[in-house]
């Protein structure tokens, strides 16, 4: 059967391709997804030459690694926005912020309240995942939000919310396990 | 599924395992289906939280970065460790890979082993290069915490390291080293006192600077590991 590439081949079946070795179907992927993916990792990173550093990375990542997609395991997207959101944080965690200035820091810390807020207001009222959310109480649903939206690490996470580390380490462990008993 | 597996699950999806506890949980999860199972699904669970970032405009000099970059030798695309894909099944092939090996191997060389000694192993595990999925050594542990080690294939070493041989007996305690060598060759190694090794325990190789890890935990790169199996 002759093969005519389609302007909106499902990301699954690009991937196979791209295991191949063909670029037109990396270029298509790209297109696809580049934008989204962005969008994550610039929420984490706050920095667009840091964010689109990380999704060069995907994206090279993607083409040495395709092989390794089972589609079994998961669908195409989130096999992206994991490496997205992974490559996102160990450039953060491994320093990125450093060479924020200490002004930019703080007023960034403090603009991540909002958006988390804004991730949170921006749910389907439909999805589960609100749903479970607004079941847990507020501190803790703040905490897990701040590290997962983005990317904060506990002691982050406790600066912003003004509380011991102590204190969200447990509020991040009780809020995740109430998070997974009430979407199973 | 413990209380403890549901909040290291969660922890590990929202990024907030480093270190050595991030490397042993996802030795976990190349050995415990169930466990990466609930990883994924949380994952997937989250995606709507990642959807509400909306798109950005790309700017097209990305594409062009990326384009010129594919065709770099693989030496230079040296990718980090803990980049990897959520469904990553490396580790699934290679149990299987180790396993199969395991039993090519079961018959000659446990054979040899009872006509020279009479001490069963209590666990067994071929330890596989990282890269190449090629066996690189194999352990043989006992009871009384020693173990004896068959190189089979290490990268030679500089002259200012050691290999250091370490196991995983459980992930709250973490790597324990079970001792350091220089000349590959079969020998015997005395750890520390540790439960009975069990299925599924890790064990790995590094590259450590002279006298062994300074941090007691591995610092250098992973030559070869593997996951223990009790033989039949």
């Amino acid at each position: 059967m002759l093969h005519t590439m389609k302007p909106h081949t499902a990301p699954e079946d690009l991937i196979p391709q791209i295991a191949k070795g063909e670029r037109a179907a990396l270029a298509q992927l790209f297109e696809a997804e580049s934008g989204r993916l962005l969008a994550v990792a610039q929420r984490i990173l706050r920095r667009r030459d840091l964010a689109e550093e990380a999704i060069q990375e995907v994206f090279l990542s993607v083409w040495r690694n395709a092989g390794n997609y089972d589609r079994s395991k998961g669908t195409a997207r989130g096999w992206l926005t994991v490496m997205a959101r992974n490559r996102a944080l160990n450039m953060l965690r491994d320093g990125a912020r450093m060479d924020y200035k200490d002004g930019e820091t703080l007023a960034e810390l403090g603009d991540r309240s909002a958006d988390v807020r804004a991730a949170f207001d921006a749910l389907s009222a439909r999805d589960a995942l609100r749903h479970c959310l607004e079941a847990l109480d507020a501190s803790k649903r703040e905490a897990v939000l701040l590290c997962y939206v983005t990317g904060l690490n506990h002691g982050e996470a406790a600066a912003t919310m003004k509380v011991p580390l102590g204190t969200i380490k447990s509020w991040v462990r009780r809020g995740v396990v109430a998070l997974q008993e009430c979407l199973a | 599924m413990t209380p403890q597996d549901r909040e290291r699950i969660g922890e590990y999806v929202l990024g907030l395992l480093e270190g050595s506890d991030a490397q042993d949980f996802e030795a976990r999860l190349g050995s415990e289906p169930e466990l990466a199972a609930a990883v994924a699904k949380l994952r997937a669970q989250l995606q709507t939280l990642d959807d509400t970032a909306g798109e950005l405009p790309v700017d097209p000099a990305l594409w062009q970065r990326i384009a010129e970059r594919l065709d770099a030798p693989e030496d230079e695309q040296a990718q980090p460790a803990r980049l990897r894909p959520a469904n990553d099944n490396r580790w699934t092939r290679r149990l299987g890979m180790a396993a199969s090996i395991l039993a090519a191997l079961a018959v000659g060389y446990l054979t040899g082993t009872n006509l020279t000694t009479s001490r069963q192993p209590v666990m067994i595990a071929v330890l596989l290069t990282e890269n190449g999925s090629e066996p690189g050594a194999i352990v043989e542990a006992f009871a009384d915490d020693t173990i004896r080690l068959v190189p089979l294939d290490l990268t030679a070493r500089p002259a200012d390291r050691v290999y250091q041989v370490w196991t995983l007996p459980d992930p709250e305690t973490g790597p324990v080293s079970i001792g350091i060598f220089d000349d590959p060759a079969t020998l015997s190694l005395s750890g520390p006192d540790l439960p009975p090794p069990e299925p599924g325990q890790l064990y790995e190789i590094t590259l450590e600077p002279s006298g062994g890890s300074p941090t007691g935990r591995p610092t250098g790169p992973i030559l070869v590991k593997g996951f223990a199996k009790s033989p039949l």
